[in-house]
């Protein structure tokens, strides 16, 4: 299922296959023809069952791999022609876990993110202090500039990831499972935070989310990658059905509508 | 260096990078520390020179200067012919190993790395011994017992291009899809470097009269320092220090991991790659020229990480001026104590310092595995 | 041609001698050789310098001009130098030299056996005689000779070789007279101990250098000790080449009918009845009749310098106490 494609599409990914290597030469095939497009300003969640292939296309769309079949591009460019720190000025992952290391300061891996940027050999310049912190405002992590990384907490350090994402002043915004160590206030404050960023400034936003009603809740567009192609794109209402949660998910679901009429769906008795 | 803004919405303000101030103290205060190190080095030994006759003689050679006085026969020859080498030797070594040591560490995640981790030690040392063995096992290799090339002696060819080849072929075997895994790497590296040590430990086995000259190799030495040894290993040595300090930045990316440094827009495996050479390029200099000495490339990165904090922008060059300094007076230290190996006298005198510097803090972690 | 340039040839010859004598003495100059073109009785050759040596490890030194100044590596070859009259031209020794007893005033130059260069240099040394074999390390040699000294090596395998090097030592230093009668001596006391012994019964003999941790060193197969005892009137019972280990299976087996106790030298527990007490000892001949041995001229008995023939003699007397009395 394509959105047609407009003048300001950011991002999109047409017909793409994808298969990791395995040790005995043969591949396991993960996507088989994926289309999506972002547009400017796009907040788009991407759902699908584990293993359907959402962090390998995450991956295609930073170049970091490579596709088998069909062409990713970004700003109307393949991704593959672009210089590496090029596109890393414009594409920030949020990465599903990260190894923290030890004895920085939170202000100084947020500078990390600045690394696409640099420009001096060893100096750091007053627009990257601007940039970080900034970031770490716009993250809620400015109390926690002088901590050390690995004393932070789960919600803590999951501000700095954050940070160091929106330090890098992108474009586009890639999530992949954000929430995943999170308690539920931490979720919902999380993308709240960035729902609002998108809208401040104009990022563009796919979000890797593995909890359906949140995705619901938090995006206006919801994309489900499901056998290695997107089997559904567009607003929540019309894409999460009870129909295609059994179809895709393997689980019954009813609809139910909360009190101000807003449609949620609510597991059978386990 | 430093930078600093002011958050928006508050008036608290970021500051990143090290101070002018901090730079200042720790480089130029190492820096001085080195040249301070060196001058009471070349001017004490078993022999005794004053400071006077010593800076005399050192200005007489370096600089042209006239002597100006008489001093006891045998003096210009023991600084400038002895001690100087040696000790600008152990300068170089120091600081090569202390920097090659906290390049490995980060790049393999790993505080317990070394400079000779990935299988340098061990090729170096085979070559080195069958250097030393070659003119007695094949009598057509004597080709004199001073045999060189370009006045360099088969030994230090041979541990060179051994230590260059391990590591080529432990990168070439841990290659899988165009990537180089950090652990992948390790690995095959210690199963190299098994190898090639039981390679070692049967030429001991049949060395004979040579076995003392080998071990002595294997404990690494600065003793037989010379002026053509530092100018093939001091280009060698200043190129690639320099060439690694200013990468500070893919070191510290890649303590993210290969996928973050990745989106950070690092070429994860040609950085890799490169620091890998460098860093083992070093290495094998320092080995040709002064055998396998231990600890330094081990304690020091991690003794200035607990001080410094772990941003290679300072680290780097401060492993250099603080790696060569130790070196220098360990040195110093090993020749007063009759001519011991000066590894042992790192050992000695860097454990315990390193153990109490341990207590003090918690950890030496190189990365928080979350 | 040649009858009629006999006078004026003649002539040269004498003018060469009379110019050779009156050569100022002293260092750098050159002395006239003596030519041996007469029938006279051969007089003591003197070295002339520049002097080319080849040494025991194969290496070509130069020596300028006559020594004054010499540093030794290794107690044998402070002894050479001494027993050449040249002890007083001594300038740097070992802290291990012992003899003769002048030479404790010498600056030592080799403590613990680790030559320190710095020493030497100070000693200022116009020639270095240092050990093969390793024993003086390859490195330190090549650094004095890069350096500028002139170092010989000397590492003598056999009785044959410590008089080489005694004439060796004697060319370098120009004291090749004292050098022959020094080993004229020798060779004498050595043939008198081979003829004395000869057709005399050869024990099966084991000198025992040392017992550590089980391991037992004795004379290596083609070692200079076993040529020692060989020459000695016994049959030596002979450990391994380069280890000179024997396997206490393998001396078993051997039977030794005389023991000698080398390390007595050293050590004072080592005595008769400690040997008995050895277990796996007790069976052999030598421990059976009592033909145990105590011997404390080990010294020079493994130190290959002008004494080394105090030590055949020794062992000769240890061996065939009855042949010399």
């Amino acid at each position: 299922m394509t959105v047609a494609v407009g003048t300001d599409a950011l991002a999109d990914v047409e017909g793409v296959a994808f298969g990791y290597p395995l040790p005995d030469g043969r591949r396991r095939d993960v996507l088989r023809s994926v289309d999506l497009t972002l547009t400017r300003g796009d907040l788009v969640a991407l759902v699908g069952t584990n293993g359907s292939g959402k962090t390998t296309l995450l991956r295609l769309l930073t170049g970091v791999l490579r596709p088998d079949a069909g062409a990713v591009r970004f700003d109307g460019r393949p991704v593959g022609d672009w210089r590496r720190p090029e596109l890393a000025r414009r594409v920030a992952v949020l990465p599903q876990q990260l190894d923290l290391p030890a004895g920085f300061r939170v202000a100084e891996l947020v500078e990390m993110g600045r690394a696409p940027h640099a420009r001096r050999l060893f100096a750091s310049t007053e627009a990257d202090a601007r940039a970080v912190s900034r970031a770490l405002a716009d993250a809620g992590a400015l109390e926690l500039a002088d901590r050390y990384a690995e004393e932070l907490s789960g919600g803590e350090r999951q501000r700095l990831l954050v940070a160091m994402a929106l330090a890098q002043e992108p474009d586009l915004l890639l999530l992949d499972e954000p929430t995943l160590h999170l308690d539920l206030a931490h979720q919902v404050a999380l993308l709240a935070a960035i729902r609002h960023l998108r809208d401040q400034r104009g990022l563009t936003v796919l979000a890797v989310l593995h909890d359906l009603n949140l995705a619901a809740a938090f995006a206006p567009r919801v994309a489900v990658l499901d056998e290695g192609r997107i089997v559904a794109d567009g607003p929540p209402g019309e894409v999460l059905t009870p129909d295609l949660v059994r179809r895709v998910f393997g689980v019954a679901v009813d609809e139910a509508r909360t009190a101000d009429g807003r449609r949620h769906l609510a597991l059978h008795e386990v | 260096m430093r930078a600093t803004a002011t958050a928006p919405a508050t008036t608290r303000s970021i500051s990143i990078g090290p101070s002018l101030t901090r730079v200042t103290v720790v480089l130029g205060g190492g820096a001085i520390l080195l040249l301070s190190a060196v001058v009471v080095a070349v001017a004490i030994g078993s022999v005794g020179v004053g400071l006077g006759d010593t800076v005399a003689i050192l200005g007489h050679r370096l600089l042209g200067l006239p002597l100006g006085r008489t001093i006891a026969p045998g003096a210009e020859s023991i600084i400038f012919d002895v001690r100087l080498p040696r000790v600008l030797t152990a300068m170089l070594v120091g600081g090569g190993l202390a920097v090659a040591g906290t390049v490995f560490q980060a790049l393999l995640r790993n505080p317990m790395a070394d400079p000779y981790i990935i299988g340098t030690a061990a090729g170096a040392s085979l070559g080195a011994i069958a250097g030393l063995m070659a003119p007695i096992l094949v009598p057509a290799l004597a080709i004199g017992v001073g045999s060189s090339w370009l006045g360099l002696g088969l030994v230090q060819v041979l541990a060179f291009g051994g230590g260059l080849a391990t590591v080529l072929l432990v990168y070439a075997v841990s290659r899988a899809n165009g990537r180089v895994p950090v652990v992948t790497l390790l690995l095959t590296g210690y199963a190299v470097s098994s190898v090639l040590a039981a390679g070692v430990a049967l030429l001991m086995f049949f060395s004979g009269q040579h076995l003392g000259a080998i071990f002595g190799w294997l404990m690494g030495s600065l003793a037989a320092a010379k002026w053509v040894n530092l100018a093939f290993a001091a280009p060698l040595l200043v190129i690639s220090s320099a060439l690694l300090i200013v990468r500070w930045r893919g070191l510290n990316l890649l303590l993210l991991g290969d996928g973050p440094a990745a989106h950070l827009g690092i070429d994860v495996e040609r950085e890799k790659l490169v620091l890998t050479m460098l860093a083992t390029l070093a290495t094998s200099t320092v080995v040709a020229i002064s055998g396998t000495i231990g600890f330094v490339g081990l304690v020091v990165p991690h003794v200035l990480r607990l001080a410094l904090g772990p941003d290679h922008r300072l680290l780097l060059p401060a492993s250099v001026l603080y790696g060569a300094t130790l070196l220098a007076l360990a040195d110093l230290g090993a020749r007063l104590a009759g001519g011991i190996p000066v590894g042992i006298v790192t050992a000695l005198i860097g454990a315990p310092f390193f153990i109490w510097l341990l207590r003090r803090s918690r950890t030496v972690r190189v990365v928080v595995t979350p | 041609m040649a009858p009629r340039l006999r006078l004026p040839s003649t002539l040269v010859i004498l003018a060469a001698l009379l110019l050779g004598a009156c050569a100022p003495a002293g260092s750098g100059s050159p002395s006239a050789t003596v030519p041996s073109a007469s029938s006279a009785p051969s007089a003591p050759a003197h070295s002339v310098y520049p002097l080319t040596l080849t040494d025991d490890a194969g290496r070509e030194v130069t020596i300028s001009a006559a020594p004054a100044r010499i540093v030794s590596l290794v107690p044998s070859n402070t002894e050479i130098v001494c027993a050449l009259d040249a002890c007083d031209d001594l300038v740097g020794v070992t802290d291990f030299d012992d003899y003769p007893a002048q030479v404790a005033d010498v600056a030592e130059v080799v403590i613990g056996a680790v030559v320190d260069v710095e020493k030497v240099i100070a000693a200022d040394p116009d020639l270095i005689l240092a050990a093969g074999n390793e024993a003086t390390s390859t490195a330190v040699i090549d650094q004095l000779t890069d350096l500028g000294y002139p170092v010989l090596a000397l590492y003598p395998q056999d009785l044959q070789g410590v008089y080489d090097d005694i004439a060796l030592v004697g060319e370098a230093i120009d004291a090749q007279g004292t050098a022959e009668e020094l080993v004229t001596s020798l060779k004498a006391r050595e043939a008198a101990v081979v003829a004395a012994v000869a057709g005399a019964e050869r024990p099966r003999t084991f000198y025992e250098v040392g017992v550590f941790e089980g391991s037992i060193y004795t004379a290596g197969k083609d070692s200079f000790l076993a040529s020692l005892i060989s020459l000695a009137g016994g049959e030596p019972i002979l450990g391994d080449a380069a280890s000179t280990a024997i396997q206490l299976e393998d001396l078993i087996s051997a039977d030794p009918e005389l023991i000698l106790l080398g390390d007595a030298s050293y050590d004072a527990s080592v005595t008769v009845e400690s040997i008995a007490a050895r277990s796996g000892w007790s069976d052999m001949t030598a421990v059976r009749e009592g033909r145990i041995v105590i011997v404390l001229e080990d010294l020079v008995i493994t130190r290959p310098g002008p004494r080394i023939v105090d030590g055949l003699e020794a062992l000769a007397r240890a061996i065939h106490p009855e042949l010399f009395p």
